[in-house]
């Protein structure tokens, strides 16, 4: 019975509308949300994210891109990945070459590495909340 | 005074995205946002004191 009711449960697919809304919420921090008429949350998860972004630019911080050749550049991946989930400005940032300018003569630049980071590893969560309401399984 | 300030903005914004895409009422979210901001300040002081004694200048 509690095998069958397994079974049963794993073979509920995730809606398409789902994978859509974790796209767009990755894409651009709130827009998951905004999508999903989740008003509050997309001016808080979306306010936070673009708040330490700007921050963390503000700051004198960095974004990471891997430059480096063998070993060196695993060493830059992991920054990188953070980095990139703040979405589209990460990729804004990326093509008009601004913010990955080191600016370690500033006080506060490992501050602004910091914001930088998190600002992607928090956006990575947004972006799994909205996955999660859209498929259903948070309200 | 401003790496201090600038620690508890840090503090504050993870606490809402924590808080808010935590489970359970309105309620439990706000405290839960609360706890992890002030947890945040408090580790931050206790390793800032840490760090004060240690010889690695």
């Amino acid at each position: 019975m509690a095998a069958k009711s397994i079974e049963e449960t794993a073979k509920v697919e995730t809606p398409r509308v789902a994978w859509l809304m974790g796209l767009a919420a990755w894409a651009v921090p709130g827009l998951g949300h905004v999508l999903q008429r989740k008003f509050v949350r997309a001016v808080l998860l979306g306010g936070a994210v673009w708040a330490m972004f700007f921050i963390g630019l503000g700051l004198g911080g960095h974004l990471y891109t891997v430059t480096d050749h063998g070993l060196g550049a695993l060493v830059q991946l992991l920054p990188m990945s953070a980095n990139v989930g703040t979405g589209l400005l990460y990729l804004a940032c990326w093509l008009t070459n601004s913010g990955f300018a080191e600016q370690a003569h500033r006080v506060t630049y490992e501050y602004g590495n910091t914001f930088l980071l998190v600002a992607g590893l928090l956006n990575y969560l947004t972006a799994l909340d909205a996955f999660d309401i859209a498929a259903g399984r948070k309200q | 005074m401003r790496h201090v300030l600038w620690m508890a903005v840090f503090a504050g914004l993870t606490g809402i995205v924590f808080g808010v895409v935590a489970k359970g009422t309105d309620r439990q979210r706000v405290i839960y946002g609360l706890k992890v901001f002030g947890e945040f300040i408090a580790i931050a002081f206790v390793l800032g004191w840490i760090l004060y004694f240690l010889p690695i200048r």
